[in-house]
């Protein structure tokens, strides 16, 4: 097909705004699917994958499409990650697009994701086409939220559509602006090829299926290619494009979305963001700048029971094939016995790391204070990176702390900004700058919605932070943050013992002047899920040799069954056999039994 | 031969259930009496000729709820259907407030030679409490009536560790208990179900919590006002003045068989667990309905589990766990077999290791199920 005729494009929305729906509805209008097959389609590859263990995602569709004026156009719809951890997916899945749908929800206006996927998208010259999707809904405010996008970001109401993805209203209209608004791909055929990898996952049969958009050149089967990022040389073994089931395909031309088949054996030889060229006769500049995921959130992971550690290695091993931002190395703890300190995007991605080890390979784990990657000068001279707690060096060792600071986007109605300013203030937030956005209703009454930025330490956004945001703001508030740098920090680490033994789980890094405070938190919440042991338990927390907090946990005095007849017996022994049983879900600390939940609890605090 | 067992006889009636209670017992169901007598009686026939016994406890509920005549016609198809041992102890439960003299001497002529009365406070207002139906006077009074009917042997049952109740109620109720001289006192913590009343009243925070601690250091008084009295401590919750230890009780604890009897009755023959049925009205129709079968629950246990049982059992006497009886009956060095156990609980000083018996410590007391379920069997997972 003329590439004159192809429009790549993709759906930006912050959450809920009805990404998928609109998607869905994209699919079932241009007639790649009858409505009644979407649901039946989808199902088929269910079994597919069922049968043959090859995982399909449909990351990127082509839909054929004919326009108002009898032309048909190509149109490839790419998914992007809709959280903010994977920000750097989203950025490389814009470089596979001209154009960008932006999806803004008429009950809710702009959100805090909404701006930050739209700077991402002007930064790379995307055609970006505003909508006002949810007219359908009783409580949309179209007119409120079209001024709001006229002043915050920029469109004439004339550039905007009104659309409700549910019912179909306004999306033909959609589909004509895409292909009338959208540039076509700008590559050229005959130069050397050109291919970006916006996603990857691995495939048990074919090995890592690399999700790619061809820019200059011509992709074919059996090709034998090059990373030029990594250094990665691999062969095509199958080639394709999703409508939305994958269908091979002999040749992918400039401009074309499609996916390859690579036989490599890790999404980690195949990265997102890398340019594929030619392995002899390449281009010489790749397409973008290729960066490796950089995790930014770190934990350990251990195993409940010291005897599941290398069902949880292979866990782990597994999870990375398809996961190429989740980074392990083995890490030992004195209490914890073996495990691995990972790294994560973020929190929601050791959220899904975690839930997705316990339940798809079914273990029982413990994971530690999630905590960031200090950089620490010490007073020798030497430079280290510390991502764990327990490596944290001795205060009078140190010479400067650096940490790192993310730049905070909060949209909220204005009647919370007080009380927002106070959460940013217990989470060190350092204040930038406000910004003045639409009216939208709240709880029945008009509001100026606000834009506030902040900067603040990320280590401070690992606790409670959200938490707080969601409730001081009654869930109004939307938020977003960016990456900002390293900065310079006083840090101390406050340990914590329990019966005079040092339990790294537990152990964090803070300002000295949260010591006290942490402290008592951290052992009071000890005192309240460590069960009364058969002697006196201290709970201490420290820093250095001071003790800043502490409880006494104190000694079980009584724990027997009173009554035992003849008639009790077998009763009273099935109470005894829950005792048992009870003692063995327990972890040890040195001589203390503490319950599995204790560590959960602990990492709660944050 | 006659097998040598003790007989258990359960009756399940109420004129009121007390706020602490979760035992199978029915008030408001006075009316049926007569016809669980009649349905007890048939059960007692189907196990005819089997039996020698060496002790009888009428246990509930409220036993004294049967009329003197009531038990007269038990006791005569007891005597039908067993051979009674001459010295055989034969206890009966009664709550005070209800008793007359001529009442007890009718008991003393069937056979009864030991009371145990439900005393279970002096105080009225922790009576009040428990929802018991007496007061303190009461109570003193059932226990003057029974000695002057001619019992020796009276044993009375007391609570500690009520929601609130402090280590002075509980010291005057000991004292004065104790003053009286019966021959053999229970002590129970109180310990609640969730469908007891008092639990309900807990949770909705009309009372106090129960606070193990203080039921501790009500326990440590009595183990030390009751020596003073001159009883000797010899099971977890009970004492007795030298030679007046419950037989019946005794061997329960030292794993010797026994018949219960009635609703929910349990018993321990050929090393089979077996309950009755629980429910009052499934007994009554399966035993008028003739069936053979009034057992809900059939467990036996198998050499490992009986040592366990055994052993837990044995630990809750003062004299522990006898090196050479499990020698002899289970063939074991105590020592050695559980020698990992034993020294890890002697390290916690809840297990007291001596030349030829293990037992429990005064700690150990407190915190028996600590020490108990290390000496259960792994379960097969």
């Amino acid at each position: 097909m003329d590439q004159k005729s192809i429009r790549n494009f993709c759906i930006i929305a912050h959450i809920d705004h009805g990404k998928s729906t609109l998607a869905d509805r994209l699919i079932e209008l241009t007639g790649t699917l009858r409505k009644d097959k979407i649901i039946q389609q989808v199902m088929d590859s269910m079994d597919l994958e069922r049968e043959r263990g090859i995982t399909i995602k449909a990351k990127a569709v082509r839909l054929g499409y004919h326009s108002g004026a009898g032309e048909l156009f190509r149109l490839n719809l790419i998914d992007t990650p809709g959280h903010v951890d994977f920000s750097y997916e989203v950025s490389r899945t814009l470089v596979a697009c001209e154009g960008a749908v932006l999806v803004i929800d008429a009950t809710q206006g702009i959100q805090a994701q909404t701006l930050a996927n739209i700077y991402i998208a002007m930064e790379h010259n995307l055609e970006v086409i505003p909508v006002i999707n949810k007219i359908d809904l009783p409580g949309s405010e179209p007119e409120h939220v079209m001024k709001e996008i006229e002043t915050v970001l920029g469109y004439k109401s004339s550039e905007v559509l009104l659309i409700s993805a549910k019912t179909g209203q306004g999306v033909s209209e959609l589909i004509e602006a895409i292909v009338n608004r959208v540039p076509p791909p700008a590559g050229r055929s005959d130069l050397p090829l050109r291919a970006l990898i916006f996603d990857s996952h691995y495939d048990d049969y074919k090995g890592v299926i690399a999700y790619i958009r061809v820019v200059d050149g011509v992709m074919e089967t059996g090709a034998k290619l090059r990373l030029m990022g990594q250094g990665t040389h691999l062969e095509v073994l199958e080639l394709g494009y999703f409508a939305p089931g994958p269908t091979p395909e002999d040749r992918l031309e400039a401009g074309e979305v499609g996916y390859i088949a690579t036989g490599l054996k890790s999404v980690k030889e195949c990265r997102v963001g890398d340019t594929i060229t030619l392995a002899s006769g390449g281009a010489r500049q790749p397409l973008i700048g290729y960066e490796l995921p950089k995790p930014m959130v770190f934990a350990g992971i251990y195993p409940t029971q010291a005897d599941e550690y290398a069902d949880l290695r292979e866990a782990i091993e597994k999870l990375n094939l398809n996961d190429a931002s989740l980074t392990f190395e083995p890490e030992s703890s004195p209490i914890l016995g073996q495990g691995f300190r990972c790294g994560f995007l973020g929190l929601l991605h050791l959220d899904i790391v975690v839930e997705r080890l316990e339940r798809e390979f079914g273990l029982s784990l413990v994971v530690t204070v999630p905590g960031v990657k200090f950089m620490v000068t010490k007073t020798n001279g030497e430079r280290l990176a510390v991502t764990s707690p327990v490596d944290f060096p001795e205060p009078t060792e140190i010479q400067k702390t650096e940490e790192p600071w993310v730049g905070i986007s909060i949209i909220t109605p204005s009647g919370f900004i007080g009380a927002l300013m106070d959460v940013m203030q217990e989470y060190e937030g350092a204040y930038k700058h406000t910004e003045y956005l639409g009216q939208i209703t709240v709880m029945g009454e008009e509001s100026q919605r606000v834009r506030l930025e902040y900067e603040m330490p990320l280590r401070s956004m690992l606790t409670t932070f959200y938490d707080s945001l969601k409730s001081r703001s009654r869930g109004y508030a939307s938020l977003d943050h960016e990456f900002l740098g390293y900065r310079e920090a006083r840090l101390v680490k406050l340990d914590v013992m329990v019966n005079e033994l040092k339990v790294d789980a537990f152990s964090r890094i803070i300002p000295p002047e949260k010591a006290h405070d942490t402290g008592k938190s951290v052992v009071s919440k000890l005192k309240e899920v460590i069960p009364r042991q058969l002697f006196k338990v201290p709970i201490q927390a420290a820093v250095g040799s001071r003790i800043v907090a502490r409880e006494d946990i104190s000694a079980r005095r009584k724990d027997v069954l009173a009554k035992c007849y003849g008639g009790d017996i077998t009763r009273k022994r099935k109470l005894l056999e829950k005792q048992k049983e009870g003692k063995k879900k327990m972890k040890m600390i040195g001589r203390v039994e503490v319950p599995k939940e204790a560590f959960l609890e602990i990492m709660k605090l944050g | 031969m006659r097998e040598s067992i003790g007989l258990y006889l359960h009756f399940p009636f109420c004129r009121r259930r007390c706020y602490y209670c979760s035992f199978v017992s029915t008030e408001n169901r006075e009316q049926d009496i007569p016809v669980y007598l009649e349905c007890l009686k048939r059960e007692i026939s189907n196990h005819s000729g089997r039996f020698h016994l060496k002790s009888i406890y009428f246990g509930g509920g409220t036993p004294s709820l049967m009329t003197a005549g009531q038990f007269a016609e038990l006791f005569d198809c007891i005597g039908q259907a067993f051979t009674i041992d001459k010295q055989a102890e034969i206890t009966v439960e009664m709550n005070p407030g209800m008793l007359t003299s001529g009442y007890m001497e009718d008991l003393r002529n069937c056979g009864v030679n030991r009371l145990s009365i439900g005393v279970q406070s002096l105080n009225d207002d922790e009576l009040g409490l428990l929802g018991r139906l007496h007061t303190a006077s009461e109570a003193l009074a059932a226990f003057r009536t029974a000695c002057r009917s001619g019992f020796d042997n009276i044993n009375m049952d007391l609570i500690y560790g009520l929601p609130g109740q402090g280590i002075e109620t509980w010291e005057k109720t000991l004292n004065l208990a104790a003053s009286l001289g019966p021959r053999h006192l229970s002590l129970y913590c109180l310990s609640l179900e969730a469908t007891a009343i008092l639990a309900g009243q807990i949770e909705a925070g009309i009372l106090p919590p129960l606070d193990p601690d203080m039921a501790a250091g009500q326990y440590e008084l009595a183990e030390a006002m009751l020596d003073g009295y001159g009883y000797r401590h010899y099971e977890i919750s009970n004492w007795a003045k030298p030679g007046y230890e419950c037989r019946h009780n005794l061997s329960c604890w030292l794993m010797e068989p026994y018949l219960g009897l009635g609703v929910a009755a349990s018993s321990y023959l050929e090393k089979h667990r077996r309950t009755n049925v629980a429910c009052l009205d499934e007994y009554i129709y399966l035993v008028c309905s003739g069936a053979a079968m009034l057992i809900e629950t059939d467990e036996e246990t198998g050499c490992d589990l009986q040592l366990a049982e055994a052993v837990i059992l044995a630990l809750r006497l003062e004299n522990g766990a006898d090196i050479a009886r499990f020698n002899r009956e289970y063939g074991i060095d105590l020592l050695k077999h559980y020698s990992c156990q034993i020294s890890e609980l002697v390290d916690l000083g809840l297990l007291s290791r001596k030349e030829n018996s293990l037992s429990l410590t005064p700690k150990g007391r407190l915190l028996g199920n600590e020490v108990f379920w290390r000496f259960l069997p792994e379960q097969p997972s």
